[in-house]
């Protein structure tokens, strides 16, 4: 088997070159899933009734299904519903030239939603119930305590699981080819199409992705450190 | 000062307390006793909410309110005039010593940072660990913990300090350390209740004795009259089991 080595650097060049849309579906999503995702976690902790079923529900509905699924049912139904709602409203939006990519954010948003809340709640779910008590008797009211003596806390233990996340929403974020969407994946594919080099264009984004998730695992590990410097101090000691 | 009344507190349907008065006047030392079980915890965490009292009322110098419809409000204005110090400590796991005494300050009072730490330094000093302001919970150990826990307590100037077992957690050898402390507030004339299991110090700090015993008090007064003759079969028995040596000292 002979590999064409021009075609494997001038393509390898293309997907690094994509490497930002594929970052930037990564953080858009999990920054603008974190808020309902600490929502969810707090109401699958602390309620009871309708609201926990709605949110439990949700959780199972995309835990339960295969994300290939919800890309190509939220790109298929979210552009008619899009044009419907506007057609209603009296707008004339052309939602079919509305750029692909907020639609994977619309998909990997509402995925990373359910996930994360999951990991959120672990973390919380960690913390033991003495440290709110004690917030609460020095003064502080329940959302002061959240934000600095829980929160704090629970970003320490969420961090290998969100690690995780994170990177498997990399990864995930391939299939948004689906979706027309250029991210490493699929500049790799049109590239090959040309001249059916299909294993060196493979061969590119295996290195792009190798590549991206150890920064990002690097990364999360000296995250991890400093934000949970009160606890390597017991570690160095034990 | 504070005054709660008929205090009823039920978990599962288990009544855990059945109607308990107490009364604490400025510079009392309230020490409370009792077997486990007996609902002297629960009387302690519902005198700053951290349990919801089914029926019952407080009065708090001027401010006089039903333990179960207490607003949000109400409670934290009850919870800025009394500290807790907890028997696993509850010392914040990401914070400092000093972070730990000046968290209450800063973010739960407006106070700024400096005054706080100037506040929170002499806190420290007072339980003798000036030297550990910058040392992580996980860095110390248990008595030194708990004495950041009772300078968290102070710190705020508290119109009365609650104590839940503060020695219980602890390692035998580490207990006196923490009492020295308790016994040195106590001489300072700080207003306090406290859960103990401790007797020699329930005798040496206590200006008044509370005996309870299933959710109920059965009998009160000044530590005299409670360690060296008291009248109720039940606490006696309490005092021999725990005491044995009193048969003897007699």
């Amino acid at each position: 088997m002979e590999l064409d080595y021009s075609f494997l650097e001038k393509t390898l060049l293309l997907v690094l070159l994509a490497i930002p849309t594929t970052l930037k579906l990564t953080v858009v999503s999990v920054l603008a899933a974190a808020p309902f995702s600490l929502f969810i976690a707090l109401v699958r902790l602390h309620r009871r009734g309708a609201l926990l079923r709605l949110v439990t529900a949700y959780v199972t509905f995309v835990r339960g299904t295969p994300i290939v699924l919800q890309i190509l049912l939220v790109y298929s139904l979210l552009p008619s519903a899009l044009k419907a709602g506007a057609a209603g409203l009296g707008l004339s939006v052309d939602v079919f030239a509305l750029n692909p990519v907020f639609y994977a954010y619309a998909v990997f948003t509402l995925n990373t939603i359910a996930l994360l809340s999951e990991v959120f709640r672990s973390a919380l779910g960690n913390i033991a119930p003495g440290q709110m008590e004690a917030a609460l008797c020095a003064g502080l009211t329940k959302p002061q305590a959240y934000a600095y003596i829980i929160l704090p806390q629970a970003l320490v233990s969420a961090m290998p699981n969100l690690c995780n996340l994170t990177v498997n929403l990399i990864k995930g974020t391939s299939l948004a080819f689906l979706m027309t969407v250029q991210d490493m994946t699929a500049t790799a594919k049109i590239a090959a199409s040309y001249g059916y080099n299909y294993i060196e264009a493979y061969l590119d984004v295996f290195v792009g992705y190798v590549l991206v998730c150890s920064v990002v695992q690097c990364l999360f590990h000296y995250a991890e450190r400093h934000v949970g410097r009160y606890r390597l101090v017991r570690q160095k000691q034990g | 000062m504070l005054k709660i009344r008929n205090v009823h507190k039920k978990f599962h349907h288990i009544e855990v307390l059945k109607g308990v008065d107490i009364t604490v006047d400025k510079g009392d030392v309230v020490v409370i006793l009792g077997p486990s079980g007996s609902g002297k915890t629960t009387l302690l965490r519902c005198m700053n909410f951290l349990e919801r009292a089914d029926q019952g009322e407080m009065e708090f110098d001027a401010v006089h309110l039903e333990l179960m419809a207490a607003s949000s409000r109400e409670i934290a204005q009850i919870r800025k005039k009394t500290a807790f110090v907890f028997q696993n400590y509850n010392l914040f796991q990401n914070k400092t010593a000093l972070e730990n005494v000046t968290v209450g300050l800063t973010v739960g009072r407006g106070m700024s940072r400096m005054q706080a730490e100037a506040v929170g330094m002499k806190a420290l000093i007072k339980v003798g660990l000036a030297d550990r302001a910058n040392f992580y919970p996980a860095q110390l150990s248990g008595g030194q913990q708990q004495r950041v826990g009772i300078a968290r307590a102070i710190a705020v100037e508290p119109d009365v300090i609650l104590f839940d077992e503060p020695t219980s957690a602890l390692d035998p050898e580490l207990v006196g350390e923490v009492l020295a402390v308790i016994k040195q507030l106590a001489k300072e004339g700080k207003t306090m209740v406290i859960v103990t299991h401790e007797m020699k110090f329930a005798a040496e700090v206590a200006t008044h004795v509370v005996f309870m015993a299933d959710g109920n008090i059965v009998e009160e007064g000044s530590p005299e009259m409670m360690f060296v003759c008291p009248k109720e079969e039940r606490t006696r028995s309490f005092l021999r089991r725990i005491l044995p040596q009193i048969e003897y000292n007699i």
